[in-house]
């Protein structure tokens, strides 16, 4: 009988207890593990949202942003200056446009001007509107009709002020030329169907759908529609995540600008800055070299960093609780060693003095322990692949939780205004945050509990080389 | 053969000092059986420790075929239990948890014998020691003490050892279960040509010993010189 052998044997010698241990470790190690997966999930997502939404810089001209304010257009040339800033990686050109329905167009027309040229629409850096075929997927409900009705009856400068009972208002579309696939956040496009537009940088009458505004038109990969009288092509389908993003169009860049009778002019850039370390140093590089009189320079999504914020402190929560987990299941193995090596003292003494060496005493409890860890390593694998979703998830929310409490501080309300969710498109992110226990996150957890655990039982196996023999054996 | 010089094994007790081995001498042939006999805590045990390099001498020295044990490291000394001492203990000293005949295999896996020897050896010496084969893998706790001892002396015998140390080998077995373990100490001695020094306080036993000691405060003295009795006699 070898010395595995017999550490084998040894650790079923008592059944029940080593039950008991294998359960106990199987909590503490299953912990750990759940927690490592938790922090490899959150510290994976940490990196994503580091590497794309996190380092993303928008440029609107100087008093204007979307389809409010005035100002001077943007221009292409200014990506070059742009792209020349230190830490830049990306600039896309964006060409923001407005679509409506000839009939909605028409009302706008005789009703109220400033809708006809849009919030800030006879402003340079504003959306130009085009007629299209396409009916908004978005019905004005409550909310559009009350922004429909103050803004003809707001201070509409240029219109002749319609101050009159407010005529029936449909939703006009969203439609943006782009220099990449990606989003007006600079984050990738993802289309359900179809393919995307190819070269972003020439005209062309292949566009992208949104997913509502293509189920409300009928419309799938190879459809037609028209803007401006001419007849475009849906190329592929997008899924914005939102109701509002999905109502919405992406041409190429050269096309929106077409289209607006506006060539060189830009609504936005996306400027993608290489480390989010580096995205406040870019932001101010950007604006001087734009000058601020031209450009106004905003972190895309800045509450995302509050979302990063709060998944950095849930990866650092889990990486504390798996060592505390580890810590615990070392001191588990140590303490029940200790303990059978007092109840062995005996049977330590007679093996010492038939021979054997105080090497292969410690080896046989050192392996005795790690056929206790393997045991509770299967179980407690077992347990973090079932839990490490459900305890990833608590961490997240709980951590949201205490962040959106302290964020809007006395008074409630914060900057999500009042009942808002503070976090906006942030909170999707935290709990878009999937924790799946790996084969290779396992290994490595196991390999790590593996490593604690000899140090946990050499201290016993180390107690058993300070046993003498004839003090055990005196007793006979 | 076995030379005792002059042994002291001294203890601190309070302000006392006890020394329950005093100046021991004495030599063994090769192949002899003897018996140490003395009332309880006469220093029998302890002598038989220092024999078996369990404990160390305050003074005086054990030479086993010339090798002195005075000086020797603590690995030197786990080698010389292994390879040249058998222990044969009252309360057998088996581990529970094995079969008789990987109790037996023990000492010869510490030596680093091959399984296939060492199987084949644990097998010839539970034979010799009349262990019913159909027990030898039996669990220790199945065995009855007369069996646990019999497997107790065939551990002793695995490594070939030069001398066995038996402490009161008797002591928890009935008399005609002790009679026959005696008789095979006795026939082993023989066999073997191996050393067997028992310590017991039962003289009846130590009278079947070739060379009979008493030990008493610490002092030995030499009872009896005759020649082996006859086993059963």
């Amino acid at each position: 009988m070898s010395v595995l052998a017999r550490s084998v044997g040894n650790a079923f010698r008592n059944k029940i207890r080593t039950a008991a241990v294998v359960a106990v470790l199987a909590v503490a190690i299953g912990l750990a593990l759940a927690m490592l997966v938790a922090n490899q999930a959150v510290g994976g997502k940490v990196q994503e949202l580091n590497a794309s939404v996190g380092t993303v810089l928008t440029v609107n001209p100087a008093g204007a942003q979307g389809f409010d304010g005035g100002g001077e257009p943007l221009t292409t040339a200014q990506t070059a200056t742009a792209a020349a800033v230190p830490n830049v990686v990306s600039v896309v050109g964006t060409k923001a446009l407005r679509l409506e329905t000839a009939t909605a167009a028409s009302t706008s027309t005789t009703g109220t001007t400033t809708q006809q040229a849009g919030p800030g629409g006879g402003g340079p850096g504003g959306g130009t509107s085009v007629t299209t075929n396409l009916q908004a997927a978005i019905d004005a409900g409550t909310l559009g009709t009350r922004n429909n009705a103050s803004s003809s009856t707001g201070s509409g400068s240029t219109g002749t002020g319609n101050t009159g009972t407010a005529p029936a208002f449909s939703l006009p579309i969203t439609a943006t030329g782009i220099g990449a696939e990606v989003d007006t956040s600079g984050k990738a496009l993802n289309i359900t169907s179809g393919t995307g537009l190819g070269d972003y940088t020439v005209a062309s009458t292949k566009a992208l759908v949104g997913t509502t505004l293509a189920t409300k038109n009928n419309l799938k990969a190879g459809s037609t529609f028209t803007i401006a009288g001419r007849t475009f092509t849906v190329a592929g389908i997008f899924d914005a995540g939102t109701t509002f993003g999905n109502n919405a169009v992406y041409t190429t860049l050269a096309e929106a600008q077409a289209l607006a009778a506006t060539p060189g002019e830009l609504s936005s850039m996306v400027v993608t800055v290489n480390s989010m370390d580096n995205v406040d140093a870019a932001k101010t590089a950007l604006q001087n070299a734009l000058g601020t009189s031209k450009a106004d320079v905003t972190q895309g999504q800045r509450n995302l960093q509050t979302a990063v914020s709060s998944l950095d402190s849930v990866k650092n929560i889990s990486l504390v609780a798996f060592i505390a987990a580890l810590g615990t299941a070392g001191l588990i193995i140590l303490l029940i060693m200790v303990m059978l090596v007092r109840e062995r003292r005996r049977e330590i003494g007679v093996l010492k003095a038939i021979g054997a060496r105080n090497r292969t005493i410690g080896l046989q409890f050192v392996l005795e322990a790690l056929v206790l860890v393997a045991l509770g390593s299967v179980v407690g694998a077992a347990i973090a692949s079932f839990a490490s979703g459900g305890i990833a998830s608590a961490l997240i929310s709980s951590n949201s939780s205490t962040s959106t409490a302290s964020q809007r501080g006395p008074g409630g309300g914060g900057f999500g205004g009042p009942g808002g969710n503070p976090f906006g498109g942030a909170s999707q992110l935290l709990t878009s945050v999937t924790a799946s226990a790996s084969p290779g996150v396992i290994a490595a957890g196991v390999a790590a509990v593996f490593g604690v655990a000899v140090v946990g039982a050499l201290v016993p196996a180390l107690l058993t080389a300070r046993i003498r023999p004839i003090e055990v054996l005196r007793g006979e | 053969m076995i030379e005792v010089k002059d042994l002291v094994r001294q203890f601190k007790s309070g302000d006392r000092t006890i020394k329950p081995v005093n100046g021991v001498s004495f030599e063994l042939e090769k192949g002899t059986l003897a018996s140490i006999v003395g009332k309880s805590g006469s220093g029998k045990s302890t002598l038989l420790s220092l024999l078996g390099a369990l404990d160390k001498p305050t003074s005086g020295d054990v030479v086993v075929d010339g090798v002195s044990l005075a000086g020797l490291p603590a690995g030197k000394l786990t080698e010389y239990r292994r390879r040249d001492i058998g222990f044969v203990f009252q309360q057998f000293n088996l581990i529970p948890n094995l079969s008789a005949v990987d109790n037996v295999m023990l000492p010869m896996e510490f030596a680093g014998m091959r399984k296939t020897a060492r199987l084949e050896r644990a097998r010839s010496l539970l034979e010799q020691v009349q262990l019913d084969p159909e027990k030898q893998s039996r669990r220790i706790n199945r065995l009855s003490g007369g069996e646990q001892q019999r497997v107790a002396i065939a551990r002793a015998l695995a490594n070939k050892p030069k001398l066995i140390l038996a402490d009161e080998p008797t002591g928890n077995l009935d008399e005609q279960t002790g009679e026959h373990i005696i008789e095979l100490l006795s026939s082993l001695s023989r066999d073997h040509n191996t050393t067997i020094l028992v310590v017991t306080h039962d003289r009846s036993l130590a009278q079947k010993t070739e060379r009979r000691f008493r030990l008493q405060q610490g002092k030995l003295s030499e009872e009896t010189v005759r020649p082996r009795v006859a086993a059963g006699t």
